[in-house]
């Protein structure tokens, strides 16, 4: 009898802590259902909309996000760089190559919760298309670091895990059609502050 | 030894049933996660203002910021509305670089969007109504609402956002000015 119960137990709690932590595990990770993958880049065209998928629903839901509209934009996020080592604040990056078409762009580094960085100075670690100087080919380097570079330059602070979240805005590639053949520009790591 | 391994084969008999349970408890709270929640976007900002009042979402208008993942250089405000109680009219005067606006759904999802590019001349005068209303609408439009841009949206409660484009410093008045003189109200019709 006592054997019974403490066996029903056992299946409940599997059955209670399993199913609850999967679902907080599955909206937890950046990479998700849904989602598609362009270099190190990871975009969800589908978030927000009545199409999405379910889990992609929960993440709205429990994070009270308002998602960027078809005719607004797309955001990529990055956690990676070029090696697959993920991105730390206190390293230093390039991020460098060509940009899809849209009317504009901004990049900015984010922490855990996508939010920007804290760089307790004036200057936000934001960039924009309109403000960035381009090579003769339209492509762009962008150094990422805590310490001004030549060129353009994308202010960090701290230490830790970080993200690059890229928008395009007013952009054709919004569309799941114009996605296929789109290339995004690579991060390679610098190096680090030790 | 008999005994021991019944008693083995009902423990691995209760682990089983325990992972078929789990899955079916992910399937249910998966489900029921958009239905119970009370941090998404609008319990959020029914916290912080009625319907039909412009609420800016950027932090710059002081206090954290409501809804959060606003893109830095963007200053943004919402209203909620409720059609049922009539279509809902969006108003905002001035030149910034960039605006571009959403309908969501009770739930957040987004329903339409558009920018200052569909818009006539660039001014943003938008009004949201559910299909009969649209029906009622079309039948005599009035003269004040002709150069609107009507939002067709089989909803009842939802939320608008503007959202504006702030390239730099120089900017931030101007834009702030644009967001904080827009207007969200029930149209009489």
């Amino acid at each position: 009898m006592l054997k019974n119960a403490f066996l029903m137990l056992l299946s409940l709690a599997i059955a209670i802590g399993g199913g609850g932590a999967s679902v907080w595990y599955a909206l937890k990770v950046q990479d998700g259902v849904g989602a598609i993958r362009i270099g190190q880049w990871t975009a969800f065209p589908d978030i927000g909309t009545p199409a999405a998928d379910p889990y992609s629903k929960a993440r709205v839901a429990r994070e009270g996000v308002l998602a960027l509209g078809r005719a607004e934009g797309l955001s990529f996020v990055a956690e990676n760089d070029a090696a697959g080592d993920q991105l730390k604040r206190e390293c230093t990056y390039k991020i460098e190559g060509g940009f899809p078409t849209a009317r504009f762009w901004t990049l900015y580094a984010a922490d855990q919760s996508l939010g920007v960085v804290e760089t307790g100075k004036p200057r936000l670690a934001a960039l924009q298309s309109y403000e960035v100087l381009r090579k003769p080919d339209n492509s762009v380097i962008i150094s990422v670091g805590h310490h001004p570079m030549p060129g353009n330059w994308l202010l960090t602070n701290g230490s830790g895990r970080m993200y690059f979240v890229l928008t395009f805005y007013d952009t054709p590639i919004a569309s799941s059609t114009g996605l296929s053949d789109v290339s995004l520009p690579r991060i390679v790591k610098a190096g680090c502050d030790a | 030894m008999r005994n021991f391994r019944a008693a083995l084969r009902r423990l691995f008999h209760a682990v089983l049933l325990g992972i078929v349970g789990a899955g079916i408890v992910h399937i249910v709270v998966l489900l029921l996660v958009p239905e119970f929640s009370e941090r998404d976007a609008w319990s959020r900002l029914s916290m912080a203002s009625d319907l039909y009042r412009m609420n800016r979402l950027d932090a710059e208008a002081g206090g954290a910021p409501v809804v959060k993942s606003v893109d830095p250089l963007f200053y943004a405000t919402a209203c909620r509305f409720d059609l049922e109680e009539g279509m809902v009219r969006i108003k905002a005067l001035g030149n910034v670089p960039f605006w571009s606006v959403s309908v969501y759904d009770r739930n957040g999802h987004n329903v339409y969007s558009f920018n200052d590019h569909t818009a006539t001349g660039g001014k943003l005068d938008a009004v949201v109504l559910t299909p009969a209303q649209m029906i009622d609408v079309r039948r005599d439009l009035p003269e004040n609402l002709q150069g609107a841009i009507f939002v067709e949206a089989p909803i009842n409660e939802g939320i608008f956002v503007i959202r504006s484009f702030v390239p730099d410093d120089s900017w931030k008045p101007i834009v702030s000015r644009f967001l904080d003189q827009s207007s969200c109200e029930l149209q009489d019709f």
